[in-house]
């Protein structure tokens, strides 16, 4: 099959057949706090497809060239995770410098990246399925597209709920929750699709 | 200059041990964690060739193994191979035993994790009877003409564990017997 | 707080999954079997409880601004014994948890309690304060699972529970993702519905 063809495959499975959110379950706490606001919720999605992408990288390199020839295995948690830490607080670093503006937006999310189960659990993921090193970058990136098209939708709704009259009791958690089970729905179509 | 130092040292002492501490529980646990996969595997392979009191392990070209299935006596009853294929959200791994003409006796799925309710539901009898007495050529969904009756809400598990298997089967019969049935050959 | 309110405001006042809205991720992914809840509630509770106790007692010697990393390796910890112990003595129940195990250490819940009371509080209170909110967790891991596991497969612990002709086509939804997400939020809705009540009749 040629190479792009199976790029765009993986693209597909990774952002709709195998939605991160709304199929696999990870990412899900930005997915339901920082979802107010279509802006930050923007901001957001990229900060996590690039560092979804990178850690997928650096996870891959340490567990192929220090956990499995040292066969500590075992320490696989916390050498990922460790990983990811450092990543999260060199990106925060880097935005910081580079463009104050989105570092200010994004505020006490960014940090939080390292929390996010999506980051750890794609690094997890692409090791249990045996991916390569560029399966498991592409991986990683496409997964954090999923997360940032799911991300925006919901965003995108929960602006325009603001102006709707809701029960006291549906209002935030719980209507953002029924919400995400409609989007989830609707993504279940996705999984008859059956891509080589 | 000092404070950093500090800082690298405490974390450093922090992870050492618990590395260390983590290292003892491994060398405690890996023992019995491999003893549960070897019993698994050993559990399902009498399960798919009953009576069987030998088994004995031979490799296969393409890297896997595959197991003859004897008696007390030393007569063949058959051999057992597992089946793996990329499932909808996991690897399924499937256990089979065939008789001596080739055809599958039974099945079992030792690793799955597909969708509850919907692929998982491969592990159901009424999933792993279908495959009762079938040979290679008989292996296919009915989406590809064949008679596979595909799960409902779950066509790309169905499809992995019937290629995986047929896949695993061709291969066997070409190297024990050195004869492709689908190709012709006369069983 | 006295020592048997430290234990049981994790349960109710403060559940980590309804009041404080922690620790999505597994609620919604765990918990299509009572099982695997109470697999996962357990084993959440372990690593809360020993990292708080062992957090507490190193508070004072982690500097303040290597918390988090340290925090994290202490929690992480933790999670690899519990995984490799689940592995070894519940092997089922191992491979149903699947990658959730490992992704305990970034359960907000248990780094959340580390910073939030851990580092300020003695062992015995930062104990009760995990242990608290291990079982206020599991608590709630099972209510959504006993809602989803009899609607989705008319079983409770896979023993039938609703008539033969409902298992034959159960509620599937229940069971898959959609079914996790609206049956959390109806949960928390009702919750809501209660806590206002409460406030009504106590003024």
């Amino acid at each position: 099959m040629a190479i792009v063809t199976k790029i765009l495959f993986m693209a597909v499975t990774s952002i709709f057949i195998n939605n991160f959110v709304l199929s696999r379950f990870l990412g899900l706490c930005p997915y339901l706090g920082v979802s107010k606001k279509i802006d930050s919720a923007f901001g957001m999605g990229m900060a996590v497809i690039f560092v979804m992408a990178i850690a997928s990288a650096f996870t891959w390199l340490i567990n192929q060239y220090i956990l499995i020839p040292a066969n500590m295995q075992y320490l696989q948690t916390i050498a990922f995770i460790l990983t990811i830490a450092a990543l999260v607080q060199f990106v925060e670093m880097f935005i910081q410098k580079t463009a104050p503006a989105l570092y200010k937006s994004l505020g006490v999310y960014l940090p939080l990246i390292t929390t996010n189960c999506a980051v750890l659990g794609v690094a997890v993921i692409n090791i249990g399925e045996g991916l390569s090193f560029l399966a498991s970058i592409l991986n990683g990136f496409f997964g954090g597209v999923g997360f940032t098209v799911v991300l925006l939708m919901m965003a995108g709704i929960r602006e325009r709920l603001e102006k709707a009259e809701l029960p006291k009791s549906m209002q935030g958690m719980p209507i953002a929750l029924i919400i995400a089970g409609c989007m989830a729905l609707a993504f279940l179509g996705f999984s008859g699709l059956n891509l080589g | 200059m000092k404070v950093y130092i500090h800082y690298a040292l405490v974390l450093l002492i922090i992870t050492a041990l618990a590395c260390g501490i983590l290292a003892i529980v491994n060398e405690k646990t890996s023992p019995i964690i491999e003893a549960n996969m070897k019993e698994e595997e050993n559990k399902a392979r009498n399960e798919v060739i009953e009576g069987a009191d030998i088994f004995e392990k031979q490799a296969l070209s393409n890297g896997s193994e595959y197991y003859v299935a004897k008696d007390k006596d030393d007569n063949l009853l058959g051999y057992t191979f597992i089946a793996i294929g990329k499932g909808y959200s996991s690897d399924v791994q499937t256990m089979v035993g065939i008789n001596t003409n080739f055809r599958i006796t039974k099945i079992i799925i030792i690793q799955q994790s597909e969708t509850p309710g919907l692929g998982a539901n491969c592990t159901k009898p009424e999933f792993s009877e279908k495959f009762h007495n079938l040979k290679t050529e008989d292996l296919l969904v009915d989406k590809d003409g064949g008679t596979i009756k595909s799960m409902t809400g779950a066509t790309i598990t169905t499809r992995t564990i019937t290629k995986s298997i047929r896949q695993q089967l061709e291969q066997l019969e070409k190297e024990i017997v050195g004869v492709n049935f689908i190709s012709g050959g006369e069983r | 707080m006295s020592a048997f309110k430290e234990l049981t405001k994790g349960i109710f006042k403060e559940n980590p999954t309804f009041v404080l809205v922690l620790g999505m991720c597994p609620t919604l992914a765990v918990t299509s079997s009572l099982k695997n809840a109470i697999g996962m509630g357990m084993a959440s509770t372990f690593v809360l409880m020993f990292s708080n106790i062992l957090i507490s007692l190193l508070k004072d010697l982690i500097p303040s601004k290597i918390r988090i990393p340290a925090y994290i390796v202490v929690i992480a910890s933790f999670v690899s014994i519990i995984d490799m112990a689940m592995a070894a003595y519940v092997p089922e129940l191992h491979k149903n948890l699947g990658i959730f195990i490992p992704l305990i250490v970034v359960n907000c819940i248990i780094l959340g309690r580390a910073e939030a009371f851990a580092c300020k509080n003695n062992v015995f209170k930062s104990a009760l304060d995990g242990i608290g909110m291990g079982l206020g967790f599991t608590l709630s891991l099972s209510v959504v699972s006993i809602i989803r596991e009899i609607l989705g497969a008319g079983q409770l612990l896979e023993i039938d529970i609703m008539p033969q002709a409902y298992i034959k086509e159960p509620m599937l939804a229940a069971i898959l993702a959609p079914g996790a997400f609206i049956t959390l939020g109806l949960l928390m809705a009702l919750i809501n519905i209660i806590k206002d009540k409460k406030k009504e009749v106590k003024e």
